[in-house]
Parts: structure tokens; C-alpha cells; sequence
């Protein structure tokens, strides 16, 4: 059997002309000479690609606050808000602006929470974030984000892909799409959700129209972290090999007969996912963790937690994943925005916190990129409403809204951008979704108007016919 | 038995034949296929169809512009001259600002595109016409090529593809074994592997038409229509929830039912065609009619809360003119949405007008009135009318209790109830408004003085209602909520999405009088809702209160009227003019849809569990009422006493079951008084509203006949009118990719300027005009001319020459060899282990899939499989929820149902190898396939081949036997020992444990080859 695959190699390495098959086939043959090398280069259509320039970061870690966090109860303090609580915004200051559920003349709600100044930078953060103000020098803080949507759903798809409505490649769909995968062990695009569910769903993460391989993951928080990486009940890891071995030997079979290079890169594929059921195992076990670094996340490993997934994020990125996602939904604040960004906070900010120490402690932080942040804002007005039964809510507000990075190819200690003193809009420095999607590819070596993909007749990319990277906050 | 047949092509030129599949030499490079390609993809942008964008007055799409004087004064081309070209100076130059295209494009040419950019010019520059976009004649078939060593022609598809085939220098192949063909056509036309027995009939029979009358009945064969719908609904978007956060459930499944009704009839393309885009428009529509104008009604809803419903129908619309370009025009229309197409010669002005065409419709959720459902009405309003007359029978006579007072009889009760009520009894005066204006809703007044409201409506809606001058000194006014049929679950409101369909939530209502505030004293209401998503109390006093976010509703009692009653502080006097302003505020739109309005110079008037004819009624004396006052008040009086309570609940029960009935969704075209206008929208974005467009096609392509209205019929019969240049090629060519895995056009949703050329350009025209004149648009015939070409029933194996020659296979000198599809994967697997259940129709089904796949999903949504045979069912009855689709169809391609899809990824992922081995779906196939096996009479080499030709339709070859026994071996042995747990492995069932845990393991490993998953 295995002279007939070698005839076919070398059949396929010299001759062919093109085809995913024959790429991963000269990926089986490259792999060959590496395995006694140790660490196997990943091949096929996956395999690692060069960026458009040298990359500050190879990784990205996305904390994806969905249902979109109060930037007026974090990040953006409005002490003239407070001054003009119960009064409406001025109605040329709101100009068209759509809401979702409050009325445009609705009154102002001052900051629900004390803001004080942190670190060497001295960056102004809330009192609800004990934690992240320990690492505020290694942050860069965006006051000035922008979107287009006002509704979750089209929001965070418009975040993750540039376009509001389902069926666009996602931001990290796009980075595998242009950088590759560093790992055969573990997809290249990893999706975690803690919290409620996600209102964009799977649009968030899909690969569009890019091939469907760049689709991100999921792994789920019970049971099998990757669908079906588990055998069947009554199996042992013995059965998964002779099975591989069966199911391999009579492909080669029909590649030698039927000459067709997808049998060579389905051969990869069985092999692909029989280190997944070995790797996914090994990534998922806590315990080789020390009970400081446990700690220092405040995960409990037998709990699906925010903190759980930051940690694994950490070690999926360690173990050459390109791009991972975490949701954490439950930031809808429409009543009780205190209350609200409170709960959120106990669940997150230490966590959030912890990664970037972790990832600076284990010398990764320079070469992983961390971005913060929801959809879009909240409203400085309230929302209150008699039929609904809500007060001291903020509602959806696209005009200005906060994130912040960290890591590879971002300027640590900065606070970029500001808002106007009612935090309606933002006064300068803008910070367009657009532009936060051109500067996390920037950050990887990714010239986003480069990035393209030919798509119903033209060349798509990520940022659509828009984006400045935010050199600012660039290191 | 394995069939592997070479081909032994000689190695003559076959570098040279690479080059020609690449770019066929000759005078100058083709225009069409090399050079255009180029200029759109490169230059059009800036210098092609869209003059907003145009740069130095240079246009490159058409010749005249592009010879012409530029505004430099230069000439960009002048054809055969090539030193006089600025076009050819600019583009080799080293200059940064000088070189086109300039380097912050980033869209620099490439040294082979300058060169033939060049060799173009000195050729003289020529033109020529698009081939998609005129109409195709019928070409000449070729002459029969040498098909010495290969299978004869069967008809003239061989011809052409054998014409090209020689050009190259290359030989068609044989065919395919039986058992291979038998396989791949059954797949093709049924979705579905051939039973063993199926398989043994076809290949021992040796009849000259043996493959003919296979395929006869295959076409024949409900399963066609099924394996067909699936790929028509990527392309109508199909699903079954309405996508976006809420993702909530939909009832659509009547249109996919059409579907796959209308494919197994083989009605017609260009009928298909026009009921699904215009079904409601033809002469004499039937409910069938209505049901096919789902496929435009397969768009995402979004119900998130304080969405606006417009924008969200804007979008809706845009991507009906997408869904419809990539459809039947292959055209990519996205780009003109925004501003003129840059690259093809679509304008904004054409996407308006198109958009325009779609636009005039109504998009109701449609009560179907089938033979069922009519009968099933009328013994509803049967029973109705016998239970109304048998309640007061139903009076009780006896004591509810021992020692309880006897009950009042009837009529006594009666009697008080009509005595009391009459005394309290309003003369209202019905008053029809003489003049009114709304935010967004068209009011209608009708005879009874009814107010109905259609059309379009919005979070924030006011009706402003001036009323006559009365002749009494008005005290009160009433506001009667009235059901209509037109109305979501017969309203009284317009809610449709988000909120409880019908409600309505009037958020204030304000009287003026003479240009004075009327104060308003109390008001009273029949009935208050329960206040959606908080359950308050929605009483119509809190329309006074000056607080848009509380409000009367009657939810929880749609579908039946009610009323308010406002009584004033002080009278108006007679003769003022009285203005009702309401309001209806919420975070959906909620605006009334049927009210009616009364006044009364009476005081102390109060709603009244009473409609208006009944008050009225009961203001005569008793032998002046009509038999119906009678009728209708006693029968208010039976419903409303305590002791009928408990048999009223069948009436209401009736009642409601009138209101409802199995619905779909569908378009209406709107009513006339009542047109929707489209505007332009500047830069596609929804709130720059431009210029009123009106419908039209495409100034490009054939227009429409003279005299006939642009409406959405007009752009069905004009797709379908046989002289369109794009609909029959589009609709030939995607049938085509469907069986060889490649479209003549492989980009089957573009024929534009950057779509990719036929590698076949006469096969493409003649199938299209065979398509539409000798074949009527039948897609029955036209699947049957391709699967009995010789072309389709070649051997797919390729060798390394081949291979090399051409690795795509796009010239055809072999068979498809294709990864199946998730839907033929899946159904494949059940109908080779026996599960398969046959059954049709219906509401989608849930089969098993691993916990965990929707609990991302907005509201997480658990995932109940469905019992019994609808485990089990053919995969277009797989429930399709948007926002997280069936985990085994994405893993393998499948769509979502977002948007329209022409074409699916075909991609080869280790989540795919997962699925098959140990999704527990999966598992359960691999133990009924491996019973089967193992149910066979003989010994494990017998049951091996009857597992081989259940799954593969071939037994193994001898090697291929040794493996897969040696496996067999090994896990018989370990199972024996303990080492695999034969029970959890082998589940429950007959015979020996071990051998079923064992076939179960061989069977998991058969259906994880590779020749499984695919066609070949």
C-alpha cells in the first residue's frame, strides 16, 4: 500500500498542475520529511501564508461583549450629564438619530458609577473595573468607536464583518483566510460563548463566501468542546486508530485508481481530525495549570465560565490557533444599567484583566492582539418605560461607544479619541468599525484593502470600500 | 469488480493543451475572453459604466468612448497603433503618477495582463457584443468527431464536447461500468444511492435501453421532485425561522411543498416561474398560485426589539432583486444598489426600477383555502351555529349544590339582564370623518362608518381624524376596535412581527375642538390587555395620561371588538368641528387597523361589553327589534352569564379556529388606491431617499412589450418571454453544474462582464434554445438529455496525463467525479441502512443532532429531535433555523438560507471526518447498516459485499475485502475481550452482541471512505 501512495506522490508532485488536493498532497510528502523534526508543519489550503508586511501580532484574541456594554459606566465619564440629569439633549444635538426603544427627547442619565485615573498613564476608568485598571498602562483605551447599526443583530454581524446583514466573511474568517493556520492540531478559528445566547448567531463567526473551512469553531461549554470530537460510548483511542488506518488505506486505494487529488486531501482531513481528538482533550485539561494561575483568572475549571474560556483562549493561542472569539452576552442595560454593567463586571473584568497579565508573563502578549468591546453604546438618555416596566436603563446608541486593545502591534497606556461632554457624539478622533477591522489586520500584517476575495463578480474585502488604520494607537 | 478503466491517452502536446484551455491564440487576443475580463476588472471602475466615478472623461466599456479624445486631448487607444495609444504608455509606465492604474488601487496589472492589453490594441482594438447578453441563436452541431476508443455520441451534447475535446487534442472517454453509472444517475436524479436491488435489476438488464428506461423511471420517481426541491431552495433562501436575533419560528413549508409538487410535474420553467415571482397576478391565480409567491417571501424577518420595520423591508427588498438577478439573470445587481454597476452596464436607475417591479406587494401571512381547509370551515361555522343553539338547553336546572338555591330560570334572567341593560343603553351616533391624515397607514372609510387600515406601518404611528360638526352638544366619544380578516389574526391592530400579531397599543389619544384641547374626564374600556413582554394592564385611560409608554391594548382578545369611551368634561357644543388624534407608540409598530368612531350628546356614558348595533338595539322596544337584534342580543346575554361559562368555551374555541387555519407566507400585490412608490436611495443606504423610480427592466437587456403595465407579472413574462438572452442560459447551465460538478459558466451567479466565459460557449446556446423551443422549459427532458449523453456516462477515474491535461475537467473527456452533497450524504446513508422513511410533506422535523449546536442561538432554543420515522426523513425536511442551522448540513456545505446561493462551497474539513464517525445521528446509521449487513445469508465476506452495495453500489475488490475482514478481526476480538464495550457499541437488537458491535464498527468505517461521499 504504501509503495502505490508513493508512486502516486511522486506522480502527483511532479506532474500536477492545480487543486486543493494536490496542495495538501505535497503537504502529506513535505510533512514526511519533517516528522522527524518534530513540530509538523501545518499544509493544504490552511497552511501558514505570508503576511502583506511584517505582522506585530500572530494571533487575536476577540472578547466580544455582546448585547453592548455602557461606555457612560466604564470608559467615557460625563460629569455633565450628572449636572444635567432629567433634562432632554438638545434636539440639534440628536439631530436623526433612530432609537430603538426610548424617544429621541427622553432625559439624561448621569454616570451610575465613580471614575478615577489608574497607572503611569493615568487613564480614567470606573470603579467597575477594579481589575483592568491594575494593567490600564498596558491598554490602549478607544473612546471615539463608531457604528453604523443600531440593532444587536446587525450590529455585531457589522462588527465582525463589515456589512450588517448575514452572509460576509467574519473578521477572523478573513485572518485565516489571509494568514493561515500555525496549528494541525486545533482549528485555526475558535468561537467560545459564555452568557445568554448570541442575537447575530452563527453569521458572527461563518466564513461567508470565503471557503467554508475558514468558519470559526465553536466550542461549547458542555460535553465535547468540538462537536463530535468524542467516539461513540463503548471505543477507546485504539479503535480510533485501526479505524483511521482502515478508512486511509482504502482511500489510498481509490487515489490510486481514481486519481483524484480530493482523495489525497481527504486523507488529510481523517488525519486532521484524529489529532483533534487527541489535542482537544489535552487543551481542556486544567489541571496543568497552577492553582496561582487558576487563581489569578478566578476560574474554576469544572465551571463554564468567562474566566474558563479566557484561559483556554490563552492556551489555544499558545498551541498556534490564529484566531479566537469569546461572547459574553448579557449586556443589554435597557433598565437598571447599573445593575447591569455591575454583574457583568463581577463576571468579566478580572478575567479580561488576568489574560492580558497572563499573556505578558508568558512573553505572548506582543504577539497576540486583545480586543475588548460590544456592538456598539449606550444612550446618555435614559430609558424608562411605563409599559415595559423599565427605569434607569440606557438604550442602544450607535454615535460613540468604547473599546480597548491590547498586545501585539498596539501602543500600551494610551486613551485615544473623545466623545462630546454629553458623550453623544464623538468629538475627535474618530474610530469607525471599519477602521478598528483595518487596524486588527494591520496588527497581523494585513493590508486590509489587499485582503480581498473575488466574489459575484467583484473583490470583496472586509472593510467594503472604507477603513484607516488608527495609527495612533499603534506602537 | 472494481472498475477503474484508463484512459490512454497519448502524451501528444500536453503542455500545449494546458495552454489552450488557458487562452485560445489567435489574431489578437479574444476580446471577450481575455481582454474584457482585464479592462472590467481592472479599469472600469474608474472608466467604465458609471459616470459618477468617471475619470478623465475616458470610458473604456465601449469602443466610440474609448477611441474618442479624452479630456486630456489625448486618444487612449487608437487602434493598431500602439505608440500613439496613451492607454499603452500609461499602463507600462515606471512612474507612480503616471501609471495606470494607479498604485493606491492596488490593482496593478500583472506583465501577462499588459501584454495582452497590448497585443490587443495592435490588433486593432476590436469589440464585440457580450456573449450572455444576446439572445442565443442555435448553433450548427459540430460534425462527429473520431470517438475511436471511446463510447459512441448519443446526441448532440457528445458533438460539442467532442468538437472541443479535438481541438485540444484529446479523446472522450468510455463508459462508466454499469454498477458506477447506476450509482451516479441515481444520485443525480433521485438524491439517493440504488438499493441492492435496484442495483442487481439495472445491471442484469441487458436490453438495448436498459439506461433509458433507468432513467425514465427515475424522473419518474417522487424522490426527483425532492432531490431537486433542495437545490432550488439554496437558491429561494428557504428556511424555516425568520433569522436575526429572535430567529423565531415561520410557516413556509406550503411553498416548499410546491416546490417539490411543481418538479415532480414538471410544470414548466417559464410557469415555474412566473407563479413564484408573480403568482398572485395571473388571470384565474389559484391558491397554489399564492403558495409559489413564498419564494419571495423567503427573506429574513427581523423582530429584534425597536427595529425599524422599514429599513428591515428596504433590506428585505434588496435582496429580492439579488435573489432575482442571480436567479434567472445571473447578474451580480449588489453593486448598483449603491451607484452605477462598475463593471457591468447596470445602473442605479436600472436597480431602482427593477426593485420598483418587486416593490407594490403586500406580504401577508395567507390563510391557504384548500379543499382541507374549506371543508374544514364549513363544519366549523356548522358546529358554530348548532352550539349557539344548543346553549340554552345547556341552562342549569338543578341546584349547583344540595342546600343551594335553585337557579333562575332563563328567561327570568334574561328579562333582568335586557331590562338593566337598555336602561343604561347610549344613543351613539355613528360619525364618518370627513377628512383624515396618517403617519404611514392608508385608511379606508366604508359604509358602516369603519375605518380600515393597509399598508405600511411604523414604531410611531398617528392617525389624525378631523369629524364633521355634530348637531349635539357632544359629551362622549367612543372608540370601537373592530376584527377584520384583511388584518394580522384578524387585529384589531396591524402588530405583524415582534409584538402579539393584532395588537394594537394607542398610546394617547388627544380631542380637540375648535382648535381647543377637549379635557377628557374619565375613560372606560370593555376589555384592557395584558401589556406585551411586562403583562401589565393596558386600560384606555392610560391614552390620557400624557406618558407615550403606557397605552390601551386589547391583547390577549385579538380577533374580537371592543371599545373606549372618553366622556368629556364639559360638552362641545353642536356645530364644532371635533379632531381625534391617536397615537401608537412602541418598540414595534402597533398602529389600530379597524375602528370605528361615535359620538353621544348623552352624559354618563361607559364601554360596554356591547357592540354598537346591540346598544342600539336595545334602545327599541322589544317588538320593533329585527329577528337578528333578537338573535344578537340574546345570544350577547347567553355569552356573558356565569352559568354558560363552561360551553361558551367550544364558541370562542370555533370562533378563534375560524380566524386561523394553515397559513403561508406570500406577496399580494397592493391594492390600487393604494400603490407603493420606490424611491432611489442615494448610496443604497435606506434613509437617503432619492427620486421616485418607477418599474422597468434593465435599459441593457430586451425591454419590456410596449403596453404592458411594469409590474411584477411584466417581469415574469419578460424572463421567461424566450427571447431573453440570460434566463434560459442561466437555468441550462446551473443544470448542468448539477450533474458535472462545474458550470459551462462556472460562475453561475455571473454572466456580467466579471463572470468567467464558457469553456463551451455553443453547447451553452444550443442547450438554452433547446431548452426553450424544442423542449418547452422542461427540466424534466432537459435532466434527460444531459444524463444520456455519452459525456455524463463516462468513467470519471482520471490518469496522470489527464490529470495534468486538464485537472478540472472542464473539457469533459471524463465522467464527474464530485463530493456529494450534505442532503445526498445524509439521506444516502439512511436509505443504504434501511431507515429511510419516504414520507412527504409537512412541517420541518427535527432529527437528532448533539446537544449544544443551538445554545448560541438568541434565547438558546433547545433542539427536541423529532419521534419515530421523522428521525428519519429525507433532509429537506430538516427544520432550518437561521441563526443556527443543523450542525451536520453546515459541517458539509449547506447553507443557512440567509441569502440566495447559486453555487456551494465543496470543501474537505476534519469536522466533516467527525461528523461521519461520531456524530451520534451517525452511530445510529452505522449500527442499523451494520445489522443489515450482518442480516445476510452467508458468511463475512457475503455480508461485507452486501454492506459494500448498500453503501458504494459495488462489493469490495479483493484487497479492499482483506482490509476491511482484517479489521473485522481484530474488532471482533477486542470486543470479545473487553476492551471495546460491545453493548454500549452494538446497542440493542438481535443476535449475537459482539457481531453487532462488530458490523457496527466495519459499517462506521465504509461509510467514512471517501468513494462514499462522493459521486464518481
Amino acid at each position: 500500500m504504501n509503495g502505490l501512495l508513493h508512486a502516486t506522490r511522486r506522480h502527483f508532485f511532479s506532474d500536477c498542475g492545480l487543486g486543493v488536493g494536490k496542495m495538501a498532497l505535497a503537504g502529506l510528502l513535505a510533512r514526511d520529511a519533517l516528522a522527524a523534526e518534530g513540530p509538523r508543519a501545518v499544509t493544504g489550503p490552511l497552511a501558514p501564508k505570508p503576511p502583506h508586511f511584517p505582522a506585530k501580532a500572530k494571533a487575536v484574541i476577540q472578547l466580544f461583549m455582546a448585547g453592548a456594554p455602557s461606555q457612560l459606566e466604564l470608559f467615557d465619564h460625563k460629569p455633565k450629564l450628572a449636572e444635567i440629569e432629567g433634562k432632554p439633549i438638545p434636539p440639534e444635538v440628536i439631530g436623526g438619530q433612530r432609537y430603538a426603544f426610548i424617544r429621541p427627547d427622553a432625559a439624561v442619565l448621569g454616570p451610575q458609577f465613580k471614575f478615577a485615573r489608574h497607572g503611569q498613564s493615568g487613564a480614567e476608568i470606573s470603579e467597575m473595573l477594579p481589575w483592568l485598571a491594575g494593567v490600564v498602562d498596558e491598554i490602549a483605551i478607544v473612546r471615539s468607536c463608531r457604528t453604523d447599526q443600531f440593532n444587536h443583530a446587525p450590529a455585531q454581524i457589522f462588527m465582525n464583518c463589515g456589512f450588517g446583514q448575514p452572509g460576509r466573511p467574519s473578521l477572523g474568517s478573513w485572518v485565516t483566510y489571509g494568514l493561515g493556520s500555525e496549528s494541525d492540531e486545533l482549528p485555526a478559528f475558535v468561537v467560545m460563548s459564555t452568557g445568554g445566547g448570541i442575537s447575530g448567531g452563527s453569521a458572527n463567526w461563518s466564513s461567508g463566501f470565503l471557503p467554508s473551512m475558514h468558519t470559526g469553531t465553536r466550542f461549547r461549554n458542555a460535553g465535547d468542546p468540538i462537536l463530535n470530537v468524542g467516539q461513540p460510548d463503548g471505543a477507546d483511542g485504539r479503535l480510533a486508530a485501526d479505524t483511521l488506518g482502515v478508512v486511509g488505506a482504502l482511500n489510498r486505494t481509490r487515489l490510486a485508481a481514481d486519481g483524484d487529488p480530493e482523495i489525497a486531501t481527504r486523507i488529510a482531513s481523517y488525519e486532521m481530525a484524529h489529532r483533534l481528538q487527541t489535542s482537544a482533550p489535552e487543551l481542556m485539561d486544567l489541571s496543568q495549570e497552577t492553582p496561582e494561575t487558576l487563581a489569578l483568572y478566578g476560574c474554576t475549571p469544572a465551571e463554564a465560565s468567562f474566566a474558563r474560556a479566557c484561559l483556554l483562549a490563552r492556551r489555544l493561542v499558545e498551541r498556534g490557533v490564529r484566531f479566537v472569539t469569546i461572547y459574553h452576552e448579557g449586556w443589554d442595560g435597557h433598565s437598571d444599567v447599573a445593575g447591569n454593567v455591575r454583574g457583568n463586571c463581577e463576571k468579566t473584568d478580572r478575567a479580561s484583566a488576568a489574560l492580558v497579565t497572563d499573556l505578558r508573563r508568558r512573553g505572548m502578549l506582543d504577539s497576540t492582539l486583545v480586543v475588548w468591546g460590544g456592538e456598539f453604546g449606550r444612550t446618555p438618555m435614559v430609558e424608562a418605560s411605563a409599559v415595559l416596566g423599565r427605569s434607569k436603563g440606557r438604550d442602544h446608541h450607535p454615535n460613540a461607544f468604547s473599546m480597548w486593545l491590547a498586545g501585539g502591534g498596539i501602543r500600551p497606556g494610551v486613551t485615544h479619541g473623545a466623545t462630546d461632554e454629553l458623550g453623544f457624539h464623538v468629538a475627535s478622533d474618530e474610530v469607525h468599525v471599519h477602521d478598528l477591522q483595518a487596524t486588527v489586520l494591520h496588527c497581523l500584517g494585513l493590508d486590509h484593502e489587499r485582503l480581498t476575495f473575488r466574489h459575484a463578480g467583484r473583490d470583496f474585502r472586509l472593510t467594503d470600500v472604507h477603513g484607516r488604520v488608527v495609527n495612533a494607537i499603534l506602537s | 469488480m472494481i472498475t477503474t478503466c484508463r484512459l490512454l491517452v497519448p502524451a501528444v502536446a500536453l503542455f500545449a493543451v494546458v495552454a489552450a484551455v488557458g487562452l485560445a491564440r489567435a489574431e489578437g487576443p479574444d476580446f471577450g475572453r481575455e481582454v474584457r475580463p482585464i479592462l472590467a476588472n481592472r479599469c472600469f471602475k474608474c472608466h467604465g459604466p458609471d459616470d459618477g466615478t468617471r475619470a478623465g472623461g475616458l470610458r473604456l466599456d465601449r469602443r466610440d468612448d474609448a477611441l474618442a479624445e479624452a479630456d486630456s486631448g489625448n486618444r487612449a487607444i487608437v487602434p493598431g497603433h500602439t505608440d500613439d495609444s496613451e492607454f499603452v504608455a500609461r499602463i507600462n509606465s515606471v512612474d507612480a503618477d503616471v501609471v495606470m492604474p494607479p498604485p493606491h488601487t492596488k490593482a496593478e496589472l500583472t506583465a501577462d495582463e499588459k501584454r495582452i492589453l497590448t497585443a490587443w490594441i495592435a490588433a486593432g482594438a476590436p469589440y464585440a457584443e457580450h456573449w450572455a447578453f444576446g439572445k442565443p441563436a442555435r448553433p450548427a452541431v459540430p460534425k462527429v468527431a473520431d470517438s475511436a476508443g471511446a463510447a459512441a455520441p448519443e446526441n448532440p451534447i457528445d458533438f460539442f464536447v467532442r468538437d472541443r475535446l479535438a481541438r485540444e487534442g484529446l479523446r472522450p472517454g468510455v463508459e462508466a461500468d454499469r454498477a458506477t453509472l447506476c450509482r451516479r444517475v441515481h444520485l443525480d436524479l433521485v438524491g439517493l444511492p440504488p438499493t441492492p436491488a435496484e442495483l442487481d435489476a439495472f445491471v442484469a438488464d441487458t436490453s438495448p435501453d436498459a439506461y433509458e428506461k433507468l432513467v425514465d423511471r427515475l424522473l419518474a420517481s417522487p424522490r426527483y421532485g425532492e432531490r431537486w426541491a433542495r437545490r432550488w431552495l439554496d437558491l429561494a433562501r428557504y428556511a424555516d425561522t425568520n433569522g436575526y436575533e429572535k430567529d423565531r419560528e415561520r410557516r413556509i413549508w406550503p411553498y416548499r411543498d410546491w416546490v417539490i409538487r411543481a418538479l415532480n410535474d414538471d410544470m414548466p420553467f417559464d410557469d415555474f416561474t412566473r407563479r413564484q415571482i408573480a403568482g398572485d397576478l395571473l388571470p384565474g391565480d389559484t391558491a397554489d398560485d399564492i403558495v409559489a409567491t413564498g419564494f419571495h417571501r423567503n427573506t429574513m424577518i427581523n423582530e429584534e426589539g425597536g427595529i425599524d420595520p422599514l429599513e428591515f423591508r428596504y433590506l428585505a427588498m434588496v435582496d429580492r432583486v439579488s435573489t432575482t438577478g442571480v436567479t434567472w439573470l445571473g447578474l451580480t445587481t449588489g453593486c448598483a444598489q449603491c451607484h452605477n454597476h462598475k463593471y457591468d452596464p447596470l445602473t442605479q436607475a436600472d436597480y431602482y426600477g427593477l426593485f420598483a417591479c418587486l416593490d407594490n406587494a403586500d406580504e401577508p401571512e395567507w390563510v391557504i383555502p384548500d379543499a382541507e381547509q374549506t371543508k374544514a370551515v364549513a363544519e366549523a361555522t356548522t358546529r358554530l351555529e348548532a352550539a349557539w343553539n344548543e346553549l340554552p338547553a345547556k341552562w342549569p336546572h338543578v341546584p349547583a349544590a344540595e342546600g343551594q338555591p335553585a337557579p333562575v330560570p332563563l328567561e327570568e334572567r334574561f328579562a333582568g339582564w335586557e331590562r338593566e341593560e337598555a336602561a343604561k343603553a347610549i344613543d351613539w351616533q355613528v360619525v364618518t370623518p370627513q377628512s383624515w391624515q396618517t403617519s404611514m397607514p392608508h385608511l379606508k372609510v366604508r359604509d358602516d362608518g369603519s375605518i380600515l387600515a393597509s399598508g405600511d406601518v411604523t414604531k410611531s404611528d398617528r392617525y389624525e381624524i378631523v369629524l364633521p360638526p355634530s348637531d349635539l352638544p357632544v359629551q362622549a366619544i367612543r372608540l370601537e376596535v373592530l376584527p377584520d380578516p384583511s388584518l394580522p389574526a384578524h387585529g384589531p391592530g396591524m402588530a405583524w412581527y415582534e409584538g402579539p400579531k393584532g395588537d394594537f397599543f394607542l398610546s394617547e389619544l388627544e380631542i380637540t375642538a375648535g382648535g381647543a384641547r377637549v379635557a377628557v374626564a374619565a375613560a372606560s374600556d370593555s376589555f384592557n390587555g395584558t401589556a406585551a413582554f411586562s403583562g401589565g394592564k393596558s386600560t384606555a385611560s392610560l391614552a390620557l395620561d400624557g406618558d407615550m409608554s403606557s397605552g390601551w391594548s386589547t391583547n390577549g382578545d385579538q380577533g374580537r371588538p371592543h371599545a373606549a369611551v372618553f366622556t368629556f368634561a364639559e360638552p362641545v357644543a353642536p356645530g364644532t368641528p371635533i379632531t381625534v388624534v391617536m397615537k401608537f407608540e412602541r418598540h414595534y409598530a402597533c398602529p389600530l387597523g379597524c375602528f370605528r368612531l361615535s359620538v353621544t350628546g348623552t352624559g354618563g356614558a361607559e364601554a360596554r361589553g356591547l357592540t354598537a348595533s346591540e346598544e342600539a338595539a336595545l334602545r327599541k322596544p322589544t317588538a320593533e327589534r329585527t329577528e337578528e337584534e333578537t338573535k344578537a342580543l340574546r345570544r350577547r346575554f347567553l355569552a356573558a352569564a356565569p352559568e354558560l361559562a363552561e360551553p361558551m368555551k367550544e364558541i370562542r374555541g370555533l370562533e378563534a379556529q375560524l380566524r386561523g387555519g394553515p397559513t403561508t407566507l406570500v406577496l399580494k400585490e397592493r391594492p390600487a388606491d393604494n400603490p407603493r412608490k420606490t424611491f432611489l436611495r442615494h448610496r443604497g443606504e435606506y434613509t437617503q431617499v432619492r427620486q421616485e423610480i418607477a418599474p422597468a427592466v434593465p435599459a441593457f437587456l430586451p425591454g419590456l412589450p410596449a403596453g404592458t403595465p411594469a409590474n411584477r407579472l411584466a417581469l415574469a413574462e419578460w424572463l421567461v418571454s424566450g427571447s431573453h438572452p440570460l434566463t434560459a442560459r442561466v437555468t441550462v447551465n446551473r443544470q448542468w453544474q448539477a450533474f458535472f460538478g462545474r458550470g459551462i459558466v462556472p460562475t453561475l451567479e455571473d454572466f456580467g462582464f466579471q463572470g468567467t466565459p464558457p469553456s463551451h460557449p455553443d453547447l451553452l446556446d444550443w442547450l438554452a434554445v433547446t431548452f426553450v423551443e424544442d423542449l418547452h422549459w422542461s427540466l424534466k427532458k432537459l435532466h434527460r438529455l444531459i444524463v444520456t449523453s455519452a459525456t455524463y456516462r463516462q468513467d470519471s477515474a482520471a490518469n496522470a496525463e489527464q490529470l495534468a491535461a486538464d485537472p478540472a475537467n472542464i473539457l469533459l473527456a471524463r465522467g464527474p467525479r464530485v463530493r456529494l452533497e450534505a442532503e445526498q450524504i445524509r439521506d444516502g446513508l439512511l436509505r443504504a441502512a434501511g431507515l429511510l422513511s419516504e414520507k412527504m410533506y409537512g412541517p420541518g422535523v427535527r432529527p437528532p443532532q448533539p446537544a449544544g449546536v443551538t445554545e448560541t442561538a438568541y434565547g438558546g432554543g433547545a433542539w427536541e429531535p423529532s419521534p419515530g420515522e421523522d428521525r428519519h426523513r429525507r433532509s429537506l425536511y430538516t427544520f432550518q433555523k437561521r441563526t443556527a442551522p443543523f450542525a451536520f448540513v453546515t459541517t458539509f456545505d449547506g447553507p443557512s438560507g440567509d441569502s440566495c446561493l447559486a453555487r456551494r462551497d465543496v470543501s474537505n474539513s476534519a469536522l466533516q471526518a467527525l461528523t461521519l464517525m461520531n456524530d451520534p445521528m451517525f452511530v445510529e446509521v452505522a449500527r442499523a447498516l451494520g445489522a443489515a449487513a450482518l442480516a445476510s445469508h452467508g458468511d463475512d465476506a457475503v455480508r461485507l459485499d452486501d454492506l459494500g452495495r448498500r453503501v458504494l453500489s459495488r462489493p469490495f475488490a479483493a484487497d479492499e475485502r482483506e482490509t476491511l475482514l482484517g479489521f473485522l478481526r481484530v474488532q471482533r476480538e477486542r470486543l470479545a475481550a473487553g476492551e471495546l464495550d460491545a453493548a454500549k457499541l452494538g446497542g440493542d437488537g438481535a443476535g449475537d452482541q459482539i457481531d453487532r458491535a462488530a458490523w457496527m464498527l466495519v459499517a462506521r468505517a465504509v461509510m467514512n471512505l471517501d468513494e462514499t461521499v462522493v459521486k464518481r
